[in-house]
């Protein structure tokens, strides 16, 4: 079945919950977050469509994205010479989305669909009842760029450990400087050039001294 | 024992009492028997490198000791003394020190019965086979301390299986050798190999067919028994890191590996002694009787080893069943046939 | 006959209650020698049976997708080596078609070619690992050593071609960073005429030995509809009965010109889709890897292996799509987004171990625990690809 016509059957049932046609390399539906859910359902029970199989479920952040096609991309960030972690002053302002790429093993065809949802409120409806495997690519979706998915028997983080702050793949997201009283950052203890502002290292943690040389054995 | 108290009487004279001499024969049999168990270990810890190697397409230990790493043991022993005694802060502290030789003890205690040549015997007691059977189910007591008291999970299940698989097995092991100890009418290991001399046509385990499937009987029961080959499940290292003994260290855990090997070697000489005609040579007068027995029981040995590193390991429940409803029904039926064999052929009585 | 407290008598629950029996939870992992990585599973079990099973992942998490966005789309290329470390080879292909797609750009037909056989011959010398470690986790010792002897050859060929053994650094966008030595194809020639002779030997000493099907035949059956449900692939699925390769099924490369057939599991030893059947797809692939190695050797053109026209710095156009190709474990699936920029905009990237390894929750529950490991093993995940 063509993408238009999976596009138009969609339409037909479920009216302005489908808000577009997306052309381009992947052809597919861009949908209304709320009810994913119930298109998904229909999705995979219906016998023309049979869309057994949900092959990925990608969670990212348009924040940025240059719809002219001539992106720059935004830099991701890291830390300055100092040791400390960048950050800048432009809040993100994108919408977060989810992109699903289904797949029918019984009638051979490919479809997509793709959400937005505002950074303030992203919550999407959870398709995990439908496809099963959707739980785990869900979660990460949330942990990596924050998108809620309501209904999700068990929403909580999957690679990043459990006491995490921040969602990694937001491009506004800034490093921490330490995890546990570890420093995260590339201080360059042998040059001597620390900024230990905003940072508690434990009392045995050993400090470069002046002559902090490589083989001193004082490299902190 | 008699070789000891012998030599002491042709040193000693009139010196020593007749109660000194036993007691002198008797620790000298004894240390003979602990240095036996050393031996075993060094000997066959690079014995089962180097067939594990040669197995594996690859030649094992090659350098320690020039010629094919035969002092790769010394250094492995030196390695293991060297290590650090952990015990973990919550265990059971005097069950997780005692465990170890618990082992150890159970493993040692039956080497006393073993026949190793005509008066070289520890202790020549008239219960030899049935004392080797209830003195090495101790061991059984040290895995389940040992695992109960390293407060580890992974120790327990490794504990709670070997328990059961000791246990188990122990039935088919000692019912296989109730037709030899019918044919031979004595429970002592000594007129046990007596009655096998006059070549291999004699030895028992050629004596009649449900004597030659005991002896099968017992050579599987004998390999479960010693938690080896495809019946390691205890101490499975995909499964259960280590099994009941995880959480040993250094020389506790060398305890663990020697009682191991001397039980393999133990229940080797026993197969070598009950069944294949013990010091008896294959053929002629008994010709260094000592080197004879060692020889076969070595050869049950790398039999065993050649096992384990040939096939996969059972799941505990498949272990039961092989034990419970295939071993033990079978080990009566030789029991039986033995004893019907023996009258029909005329030597009941 | 004594009452107790809710004054029904001596019921079973009862007696449990009493008794205070409770579901033991173990911790299988991190470290563990069954776990083929930094996987951690909490195991609920009561005695040997399994009554739950959680899996924790994310140790080996290395933001390989935040990273993506910071370099350019050649240099990331290196990145999806550490994916699947065991499969490399698997990991570049999918990425260089995915980009390659996007771009329009055709890649030469001996850098085409080349391609196949590297992957090819990865596939091999994954599955090789896949069996050998299965064999390990099942107490034989002996396979795992012979396979990696095999293993050993590959990995031979593949140094001598792009200088590593493990990491590669040989795929780039357009073709390949550089041709093949002289000798390639002999040696390639070589190693295949070997390896078929060794599978039997396989076969003899695992395989078909008694005491292997009767850990894994009816063991950690997996059918086809929750393979379905839970995103499995390769030879999870295959071995469930469902003839799906993303070679033959959605046809990338030159995989349309050459003849090889998809083993899928019949239920040979036990229940179609049981360890065995998984343990023989692997197998089974192993020998069509070697036919697929010998028609491409055999069709090896010259020319050259970079695609012409094709800029240092590599700028795809915008839009976002989805490529999947077949890695040994499975589908590994790249979801590319771009916005004309000369860095990605997001790469997720879809792991084939990640919903292999999802189902072990579903079928983990009743087995013993034996068999968990048996199955775990049977699903052949790295860690590297689930956790990027």
């Amino acid at each position: 079945m063509e993408a238009t016509a999976i596009h138009a059957l969609l339409q037909s049932r479920f009216g302005d919950a489908v808000l577009d046609y997306v052309d381009g390399f992947e052809k597919g539906s861009l949908v209304a977050p709320g009810r994913v859910g119930e298109i998904a359902a229909f999705l995979r029970d219906d016998p023309a469509l049979g869309f057994e199989s949900l092959m990925c479920l990608t969670g990212l952040d348009w924040d940025g994205y240059d719809a002219t096609g001539k992106g720059k991309s935004v830099d991701i960030l890291g830390y300055d010479e100092l040791g400390r972690p960048e950050a800048f002053d432009r809040v993100g302002d994108g919408d977060l989305g989810v992109a699903y790429a289904l797949y029918s093993h019984r009638h051979g065809h490919k479809h997509a669909l793709f959400v937005r949802v505002p950074r303030a409120a992203p919550e999407v409806a959870s398709t995990a009842g439908v496809w099963p495997t959707a739980a785990w690519h869900e979660r990460e979706a949330w942990d990596l760029v924050g998108i809620r998915f309501a209904g999700h028997p068990g929403l909580k983080r999957i690679l990043l450990d459990e006491a995490w702050e921040g969602h990694p793949l937001r491009k506004d997201y800034v490093m921490p400087g330490a995890w546990e009283g570890v420093p995260l950052d590339g201080r360059d203890y042998a040059a001597g050039k620390w900024d230990e502002s905003g940072v508690t290292l434990p009392d045995d943690v050993k400090r470069p001294d002046a002559a902090g040389q490589p083989g001193t054995g004082n490299q902190g | 024992m008699q070789v000891m108290t012998d030599l002491f009487a042709r040193i000693f004279g009139d010196g020593l009492s007749p109660l000194g001499l036993l007691v002198a024969g008797g620790l000298t049999m004894a240390l003979v028997m602990a240095l036996v168990m050393a031996l075993c270990a060094i000997v066959f810890t690079w014995a089962e490198r180097k067939v594990a190697g040669f197995i594996q397409s690859r030649y094992g230990p090659m350098r320690v000791g020039r010629w094919h790493g035969v002092l790769q043991p010394v250094a492995d022993m030196v390695k293991i003394l060297g290590k650090e005694d952990i015990v973990p802060r919550d265990a059971d502290r005097p069950l997780f020190l005692l465990a170890p030789f618990v082992i150890f003890i159970g493993s040692l205690m039956a080497w006393a019965a073993i026949p190793f040549a005509p008066g070289f015997i520890a202790a020549d007691l008239d219960l030899g086979l049935f004392y080797i059977f209830a003195v090495s189910s101790a061991a059984t007591i040290g895995i389940l301390m040992a695992g109960w008291a390293s407060n580890n999970k992974w120790s327990l299940y490794g504990a709670a299986r070997g328990a059961a698989q000791a246990v188990s097995y122990e039935i088919p092991l000692a019912l296989a050798c109730i037709p030899v100890v019918m044919v031979t009418g004595s429970l002592n290991m000594n007129d046990i190999v007596v009655a096998q001399q006059g070549g291999i046509w004699r030895w028992h385990f050629l004596h009649d067919p449900f004597l030659f499937v005991a002896f099968l009987l017992y050579f599987v029961a004998s390999i479960a028994e010693v938690n080896r080959g495809p019946f390691d499940l205890p101490e499975t290292e995909s499964e259960l890191v280590a099994g009941y003994h995880t959480e040993y260290t250094g020389m506790r855990f060398a305890f663990f590996f020697l009682a191991e090997y001397a039980n393999l070697f133990l229940v080797s000489c026993v197969a070598t002694a009950v069944f294949l005609g013990g010091w008896q040579p294959l053929f002629g007068p008994v010709f260094l009787p000592g080197l004879v027995f060692v020889v076969k029981a070595v050869l049950l040995v790398l039999l065993q080893m050649w096992l384990r590193w040939t096939l996969p390991r059972l799941r505990v429940d498949q272990l039961m069943h092989v034990c419970w409803k295939v071993m033990v029904p079978l080990a009566l039926v030789c029991v039986l046939g033995a004893g019907i064999w023996m009258l029909a052929t005329g030597q009941a009585g | 006959m004594s009452e107790t407290a809710t004054g029904r008598g001596w019921a079973a629950q009862d007696v449990r209650r009493e008794l205070h029996s409770e579901l033991l939870e173990i911790n299988m992992g991190p470290q563990h020698p069954a776990t083929h990585g930094v996987l951690r599973l909490l195991v609920r079990t009561d005695g040997e049976i399994v009554h739950g099973v959680t899996a924790h992942i994310g140790y080996l998490h290395r933001c390989a997708e935040k990273i993506a966005e910071g370099c350019d789309w050649r240099q990331w290329m290196v990145y999806t080596d550490r994916f699947d470390y065991l499969a490399p080879i698997n990991m570049n292909f999918g990425y260089a078609v995915a980009v390659e797609r996007m771009l329009g750009v055709q890649v030469p037909e001996r850098a085409e070619h080349i391609r196949v056989i590297c992957a090819e011959l990865q596939r091999i010398a994954s599955h090789l690992i896949a069996i050998g470690t299965f064999g390990l986790d099942m107490g034989a010792w002996t396979p795992l050593l012979y396979c990696f002897r095999e293993r050993e050859e590959i990995l031979n060929i593949l140094e001598r071609l792009s200088g590593g053994r493990m990491l590669y650094n040989y795929f780039d966008i357009g073709g390949l960073r550089f041709d093949a030595y002289d000798g390639f194809e002999r040696d390639v020639l070589a190693f295949v005429n070997i390896m078929e002779q060794k599978i039997p030997e396989y076969d003899t000493l695992l395989s078909y030995n008694k005491i292997f099907i009767e850990r894994t035949a009816d063991v950690g059956v997996i059918d086809a509809a929750t393979c379905l449900a839970y995103g499995c692939t390769g030879p999870v699925l295959r071995g469930a009965g469902v003839p799906f390769d993303c070679r033959k099924d959605d046809p990338y490369s030159i995989y349309d010109r050459f003849e090889f057939d998809i083993p899928y599991g019949e239920g040979e030893q036990g229940a179609v889709g049981d360890c065995w059947d998984r343990y023989m797809v692997r197998m089974r692939e192993m020998y069509e890897s070697c036919r697929i190695i010998r028609q491409a050797v055999d069709a090896l053109p010259g020319g050259p292996v970079k695609a012409e026209d094709l800029k240092k710095l590599v700028k795809v156009p915008q839009g976002s799509l989805y490529t999947r190709t077949e890695s040994s474990k499975g589908e590994i699936g790249y979801h590319v987004f771009a916005d004309g920029g000369s860095k990605p905009f997001r790469t997720k990237v879809r792991s084939p171990s990640f919903s292999n390894l999802h189902v072990i929750e579903k079928v983990g529950p009743g087995m013993m625990l034996s068999d968990l490991v048996a199955t775990v093993g049977s699903l052949d995940i790295v860690l590297g690809e689930i956790d990027r």
